[in-house]
């Protein structure tokens, strides 16, 4: 069952980025690309070969693939149609996620690229401030004395605040303004974009794939923190990814030195479910 | 002859690993060498507590007698070394513990002074040397306390009369053992001494500085916690969970912006030896509410201690062969190493998913142990013990966070990307004893990642015994069911870049010049270590105090500079305190030597009025 369900998501994961990149055209009054773009890019990029910069050792080529792992990971961990492998609690899944940025970012820095580094210098701090708030979110959210498996469906002040929390951190993951611009067109702007600058061909594929479902799990997982079930869990993924669309649209990205203050807002909303949880 | 302190560090490191096994099977008892004065009796026996650390000092010995088997220098420092360490593992009563405390920090002191000849060397040795000496003054009063409720100085008597100390008492031993074993284990705000004193020892001895003595230190601070001044209390496990969480945050902060890749590595043993001292304040703070939780966080703990000594150990021995090969540790200058360093990058690698606590490495295994138990104590129902645990949570995941940017920044701009350095491109490194040296403790991260019950399992029953919890109470948390399958969680990604990997071979690539603007890439192009921790500067600007300054040199034409130079620096608040408190130290203690002018006469009037308050007290 879990392999169904991640392999799902991977089909999936792709429309729903489609579909928030049509709905981010509308809003802005253009017609936009179709919402199947995304597995057009894929194909076209799948068939190209790769080009990699001179001199640039294995780990560049093994970082789209763990970071896909990684990715293939989070989409088991989602409680949806099947329940989680025991040993995919939520510290686990906390460190395997830092393991898929740490390879990317190591990668990154392994291009040569000035604004590879920047990039990998800035995802790698921010994260260091996201990641307290996702473990201390699904902390939050889990009923004392459950399991430690991705909680769900918690409908409770300690719930709500953690989706909060959970939110920051799902707009730091998925590369979403107002901390980070997907779609800038500048070099310097861009966070996780421009760790993969100088990807191409099918390892670019692989890493938009991975990037793809995260986005999706993320989004998924955040909902169903309060969703009764699989099926709310969804609605509220696509309700959520709406939202984000319409806060991208009518907010500004926000100046690099006030994202920690976001992500520290985010911590402390994650404290505050746990405290909420433990009242 | 060189080879022959070779064999003896070999040799004494072999003796560890058997000691380490007879510890948790049968241990034995040394007796008792006779008292030669009053209190000076000398006891040795192995205790199970001690068998991490002897593990671990066994292991890190042979790795480094391997290493230095082509050079041998300094070799019977680092046996004596060694031995000493070894023989406070072994120590039985107060008089022993303090003799071989006393040798391995005047080992310690040889080694950290081998290039005496440097003026920061010697700065670094004499401060070293003052912290270490209070410490053991301080753990001297500990134990001195101890043994006189005791009246006895074996540790046996002192443990059975420990249950009934008045509490004035035990919080001074308490404090005193602290302050004793935390100086020496480099705990903030006891830690200024570490960065200066293990970058400067020669790397073999570094290795060992950061990876066994400090545990030596560790092995002390739990010996008293919760063996000779059982038990502790809530107090102190906030106490002692407040100090581990200042040293990790910290810790890693110092090393997160610094550019000297020796001395980052010292600062980042002072934030492991903050998560080691987590897992003992949460041990303690478990204690009364939950021995199972107790005990989990106490195995966590030791893990942690024989997880540390083996990555700490690869980097430190890899960061002397980088040092020699490339003449530099500065990593604004380093670039390129995989290249030229195939062998000492690849342990590199592995031990730097280790200590970031990446899966599938041992770094994982025992930070994931801990987060688990620190997450499962947030459900007691005492609220001390909650909000404490979830603090020590947040401080751990943050503390993570930070550790994974900061080796980024090593092994992406030191060891990947273009070498800075034109020399380094022309030779080849070739696997030899140093190499194997690395790599058997590199090969030991990954063994012990993998197979995590290995050693989680005799851990869980050692501590155990010490918090007094039954010894299968652990196996109802269902962690150590969830540990022998917590490694799974790697099999995708691993899966994953293998894949990618032989795709690669499958499919054509081309190779293009990287992309900066137009112009050619050189190694000047590439981003740099200073430039990668400049966020992180400017986010903890409120600890870190940074400034920096620019200075332009202005050509023919004011648009076009001739040199642009740039410096950055960073407040060491602790340090600053500390050398604020010496100064005045310094300055009381001058102005109290008037009290000694020399004059007969004054003399005996300190003794009439010693009389007299002697009268007037026992009156």
């Amino acid at each position: 069952m879990t392999v169904v369900q991640v392999l799902l998501i991977v089909v999936f994961a792709p429309f729903l980025h489609g579909a928030m990149k049509t709905l981010r055209a509308r809003l802005q009054g253009r017609r936009g690309p179709s919402v199947w773009q995304p597995y057009r890019d894929l194909r076209k990029l799948w068939s190209k070969d790769a080009v990699l910069p001179e001199g640039v050792s294995w780990i560049v080529a093994c970082a789209p693939g763990v970071s896909l792992g990684v990715a293939l990971t989070l989409a088991a961990a989602v409680p949806l149609i099947a329940g989680p492998p025991a040993f995919l609690d939520v510290v686990a899944l906390m460190l395997v996620l830092a393991l898929g940025r740490w390879m990317v970012a190591v990668s990154a820095l392994d291009t040569r690229s000035a604004f590879a580094g920047m990039a990998a210098s800035r995802e790698m701090t921010l994260s260091a401030l996201a990641e307290p708030a996702l473990l201390l979110a699904l902390l939050g959210a889990r009923v004392s004395g459950g399991s430690f498996l991705v909680p769900h469906g918690n409908v409770s002040i300690a719930g709500i605040v953690a989706l909060f929390a959970f939110g920051v951190v799902t707009i730091a993951e998925t590369a979403r303004i107002p901390i980070d611009n997907q779609e800038t067109h500048y070099e310097l702007t861009m966070i996780h974009e421009g760790q993969i600058l100088e990807y191409s061909g099918w390892h670019l594929a692989l890493l938009n794939v991975a990037g793809y479902v995260r986005q999706f799990a993320f989004l998924t997982i955040a909902a169903g923190l309060i969703a009764p079930g699989p099926v709310a869990a969804l609605a509220g993924a696509a309700v959520l990814a709406v939202f984000i669309t319409f806060v991208e649209n009518a907010f500004a990205r926000l100046r690099l030195f006030e994202i920690p203050q976001l992500l520290t807002t985010g911590i402390l909303l994650a404290a505050a479910s746990v405290g909420a949880r433990l009242v | 002859m060189k080879p022959l302190s070779g064999l003896t560090t070999a040799f004494v490191g072999a003796g560890c690993l058997v000691l380490a096994c007879l510890a948790i099977t049968a241990p034995p008892s040394f007796g008792h060498v006779g008292s030669i004065v009053p209190g000076f009796v000398l006891d040795w026996g192995v205790v199970p507590l001690a068998s991490p650390f002897f593990a671990l000092l066994g292991m890190l010995t042979i790795a480094v007698a391997v290493w230095n088997a082509p050079d041998g220098r300094y070799g019977w420092g680092i046996a004596a070394f060694a031995a000493a360490m070894g023989a406070v593992l072994m120590a039985r009563s107060v008089a022993a513990f303090m003799l071989s405390w006393e040798l391995m920090a005047l080992a310690s002191v040889v080694l950290v002074g081998a290039h005496v000849e440097v003026r920061a060397v010697r700065r670094a040795v004499f401060s070293y040397l003052i912290v270490s000496q209070a410490g053991a003054l301080g753990i001297l009063g500990a134990l001195g306390i101890l043994a006189v409720h005791a009246g006895d100085t074996s540790f046996a008597a002192i443990a059975k009369a420990a249950p009934q100390l008045p509490d004035a008492w035990r919080n001074a031993a308490l404090g005193l053992a602290l302050f004793g074993f935390g100086s020496k284990a480099g705990l903030f705000p006891l830690h200024f001494w570490l960065p200066r004193a293990h970058p400067v020892a020669p790397p073999n001895s570094s290795a060992m500085l950061s990876g066994a003595m400090l545990k030596v230190a560790v092995f002390g601070l739990i010996l008293v916690f919760f063996d000779l001044a059982a038990p502790a209390g809530t107090t102190w496990a906030v106490v002692v969970i407040a100090v581990g969480a200042v040293s990790a945050v910290g810790g890693i902060l110092y090393a997160a912006i610094d550019s000297d890749f020796k001395r980052l590595l010292a600062y980042s043993s002072i934030e492991h030896i903050g998560i080691i001292c987590m897992g003992i304040g949460a041990a303690l703070l478990f204690a009364k509410s939950n021995a199972a939780l107790s005990a989990s966080a106490l195995t966590a703990s030791l893990f942690h201690a024989v997880n540390h000594a083996l990555f700490k150990g690869t980097l430190f021995l890899a960061a002397g062969r980088v040092a020699k090969v490339a003449g530099t540790v500065d990593l604004d200058r380093l670039g390129g190493l995989a290249a030229s360093m195939p062998w000492t990058s690849a342990a590199v690698f592995v031990a730097m998913l280790a200590i970031v606590a990446l899966p599938p490495l041992n770094g994982f295994a025992s930070e994931w142990l801990l987060l688990r138990t620190l997450a499962s104590g947030m459900d007691i129902a005492d609220p001390v013990t909650r909000v404490a645990a979830g603090a020590a949570l947040l401080a751990l995941a943050l503390t993570g966070g930070i550790a994974a940017a900061c080796f980024a920044k090593v092994y992406g701009l030191a060891f990947l990307g273009r070498p800075r350095q034109r020399h380094l491109t022309a030779q080849r490194e070739t696997f030899g004893w140093q190499a194997s040296g690395t790599g058997i403790l590199a090969v030991g991260c990954i063994a012990l990642g993998v197979a995590p019950l290995v050693a989680v399992s005799p851990l869980s029953r050692i501590a155990a015994a010490l918090v007094g919890a039954p010894a299968g109470a652990w196996r109802d948390l269902s962690v150590p069911t969830t540990l022998v399958s917590v490694p799974l969680i790697a099999v995708l990604p691993v899966i994953g870049g293998i894949v990618a990997l032989l795709l690669m071979r499958a499919r054509r690539t081309r190779y293009a010049p990287t992309w900066v603007c137009g112009s050619t890439p050189t190694a000047q192009t590439q981003y740099t270590a200073t430039a990668f921790s400049k966020p992180l500067r400017r986010i903890f600007a409120f600890v870190l105090f940074p400034e920096h300054e620019k200075r332009i040199e202005i050509g023919s034409s004011p648009w076009l500079p001739s040199r642009i130079g740039y410096r950055t620096s960073t407040a060491y608040v602790f340090d600053d305190a500390m050398r604020w408190a010496s100064v005045r130290i310094l300055m009381v203690s001058r102005r109290g030597r008037r009290v000694q002018s020399g004059h007969l006469r004054l003399y005996l009037a300190y003794a009439a009025a010693v009389l007299v308050l002697i009268v007037v007290v026992a009156r």
